[in-house]
């Protein structure tokens, strides 16, 4: 109570002299400003970049690989093995991840490789897919010889835009060796015509969607020859029967993020080996955080001038008032009580500084976001970027800061005017 | 002329030195001063400006510590005191008065009450109470709104003098409280001083030079030269 008074005090000590403290303040502002917009810009570019994983809610997805061989307890990763990892209690849905490298597809004449994908249509894994299409639908049934294509593949395939390449019909060749019995393979071909019903885009970032993909429902998939033929092979090799080898790998989709790690346990003890996106997230997590530090950096440096601006500004303060340091001594101010008065005078600065920092800082990235989304519009980009972002913590903590390098630089001068000799300064005009 | 006072010794200096380095010389301001002060009296020392007056007063208050000797108020040795001990003694137990006022210029009247209250820890309503009370007994309590430079010579030593008695110390310090004053205005402050000796019973130290007027209020009066104090009038403790 007795220190808020004290602030009190001290807010009338600044109201003395309103043009040198205002250009304090402005410093303070400008430097906090460049250190919320910095972090901010920083936190924007990272939450791009980790937009495209939880939207398709790729981190809740445990990629499940057949057990090593070694121990003689080898899992194959077949369609019963994938049913009961379904079957586990918090999982969402199995299904086979099943790529075909090398697939060709031709509209008419016009031919181009492709990597086939199958798709477990029944998954709701692609509920936000709505947003990655260019053009079309997703699957409705699993039924039908449907394909949605690669924005990548279009020009290829000599469509000129999105619209166009939904509802044509294209065929689909692929051929590979397939397992007939126990221990023979035959080489097969087989042509698929299949009707585009969407054209998407996908970030290249993102792992597991190949950018020259052809997405198809997984059992016109699982009909694609040479699927499975490198793990029959290495089935043969190892002495057991091509047929049954399963598939190189699957998907498990767990319910809620919490449960990964327990699950991707349990998939282990199973038998079989695991991977997930966090890891490849992590080292993505680890770069942003050495460019947040970086920016963070060169935002604190603007803040550290500004507090020299602080320490200036009192220092003169202190020069202007000795008397009335003088006077507060001999009504029995305590050295603590000046030290506290004027570290409320440099904390109030901070204060104000930091306030006007974030408006600062909001002001510049809407004029940067603005001039960033105008240049993507005129590229022809129609996306819309949010470059800066601003979590309610980077406030606080924005604020919080400016207010401690404020009163870090009030230390010294606020020491000075505690040492004031009192009758010294009740002279001196 | 009443003597003032209950006889019993309220302040004692004991072969008070302080001496002031000034360039290459030693200047002694106050050269083995023994002097004692009774509870409620109302001490004047006359003597001409340089003759260690000021000093005295300063070290009186605690706002100088003396090079050798004792300043004792009610037992306590002041130079055993701490900083921060020094401090709530000023606080506490002195008040202030100055020739040249010293008032806060960017404060207000009762403003620069309330601050003498802040630093005592007394705020809010009981401290507008007391400020207010002590505006009314020195005669200013209309004029609590304005600052010092909105106020007369006369009007700003009467707020001085309102802070200086707001937290109802036991000692007074006075320091020519009307030398910047002309000779009526002086005369309206110097009864008031005595009124607050009179009515509170106030310990009251008074440096003039001005023999006239210390004659008509002060209980005692002691003589100061050289830092020496020359003869005395009145009750000698």
């Amino acid at each position: 109570m007795r220190l808020w008074r004290l602030v009190i005090l001290a807010l009338g000590g600044l109201r003395r002299t309103p043009l040198r403290v205002a250009l304090t303040v402005l410093g303070v502002m400008i430097g906090s400003g460049a250190l919320v917009s910095m972090v901010a810009f920083a936190l924007g570019v990272q939450r791009m970049a980790e937009a495209p994983f939880e939207m398709l809610g790729l981190l809740n997805n445990i990629e499940v690989l057949p057990g090593k061989d070694d121990a003689g307890e080898a899992r194959a990763l077949d369609d019963a093995a994938i049913d009961e990892l379904a079957a586990l209690p918090g999982v969402a849905a199995a299904y086979p991840d099943i790529r075909a490298a090398g697939v060709k597809l031709l509209n008419g004449d016009t031919a181009t490789r492709a990597m086939a994908v199958g798709v477990a249509t029944h998954v709701p894994m692609f509920g936000e897919i709505d947003e990655l299409l260019l053009a079309g639908h997703f699957f409705e049934s699993g039924e039908k010889p449907e394909a949605l294509l690669s924005v990548a593949l279009l020009r290829d395939l000599g469509f000129e835009s999105p619209q166009e390449a939904v509802g044509s019909v294209l065929r689909l060749e692929a051929d590979g060796l397939s397992p007939t019995d126990a221990k023979t393979f035959a080489y097969e071909h087989k042509d698929f015509t299949i009707t585009v019903i969407g054209v998407y885009g996908m970030p290249r970032m993102v792992p597991g969607f190949h950018h020259r993909g052809v997405l198809v429902p997984m059992g016109l998939m699982k009909e694609i020859p040479g699927i499975q033929a490198s793990l029959a092979m290495a089935s043969l090799r190892a002495g057991k029967s091509a047929m049954g080898a399963g598939y190189e790998k699957a998907i498990v989709r767990v319910e809620h993020f919490a449960d990964l790690a327990r699950l991707e346990e349990q998939i282990r003890t199973m038998g079989f080996e695991t991977q997930t996106l966090l890891e490849r997230l992590d080292d993505m997590r680890s770069f942003f955080v050495f460019m947040d530090a970086a920016l963070a950096a060169v935002g604190a440096v603007a803040l550290v001038v500004a507090a020299l601006g602080v320490v200036n500004t009192l220092l003169i303060s202190v020069l202007e008032r000795y008397q009335e340091i003088g006077i507060y001594k001999a009504l029995g101010a305590s050295d603590g009580d000046l030290v506290t008065l004027f570290l409320a005078e440099a904390g109030l600065v901070g204060l104000l500084g930091g306030l006007g920092g974030l408006a600062l800082g909001r002001a510049v990235a809407w004029a940067l976001g603005t001039a960033v989304n105008v240049y993507a519009r005129s590229q022809g980009v129609t996306r819309t970027f949010d470059i800066f972002a601003f979590p309610l913590w980077l406030l606080a903590a924005t604020v919080v800061f400016s207010v401690v390098v404020s009163v870090v630089a009030g230390v010294y001068p606020a020491r000075r005017a505690a040492r004031l000799d009192p009758i010294r300064a009740l002279r001196r005009h | 002329m009443d003597a003032g006072g209950d006889g019993a010794v309220f302040l004692e200096t004991r072969g008070l030195v302080r001496e002031f380095h000034v360039g290459p010389s030693v200047v002694r301001a106050l050269d083995g001063l023994d002097l004692a002060v009774t509870r409620g009296e109302f001490l004047a020392v006359l003597g001409v400006s340089g003759s260690g007056k000021s000093t005295l007063l300063h070290l009186l208050g605690g706002l100088d510590t003396p090079t050798s000797g004792d300043v004792v108020v009610e037992g306590r040795d002041l130079a055993s005191l701490s900083p921060r001990e020094r401090a709530l003694y000023r606080r506490t137990a002195v008040g202030f008065v100055f020739q040249s006022y010293y008032l806060v210029p960017s404060l207000t009247a009762e403003e620069n009450l309330a601050v003498a209250l802040l630093f005592q820890g007394t705020y809010g309503l009981a401290g507008r109470r007391l400020a207010g009370e002590a505006l009314r007994r020195v005669g200013v309590e209309h004029r609590r709104r304005h600052r010092p430079s909105q106020l007369s010579g006369g009007e700003q030593q009467r707020v001085a003098i309102a802070r200086a008695i707001v937290h109802q110390p036991p000692l007074l310090l006075a320091d020519e409280p009307t030398g910047n004053l002309d000779r009526a205005t002086a005369e309206e402050v110097m009864l008031l001083l005595a009124g607050i000796h009179r009515d509170l019973g106030t310990t009251v130290v008074m440096v003039t030079h001005d023999r006239e007027t210390a004659e008509r209020v002060a209980d005692r009066i002691v003589h100061l030269r050289d830092g020496r104090l020359v003869d005395g009038k009145g009750p000698t403790p």
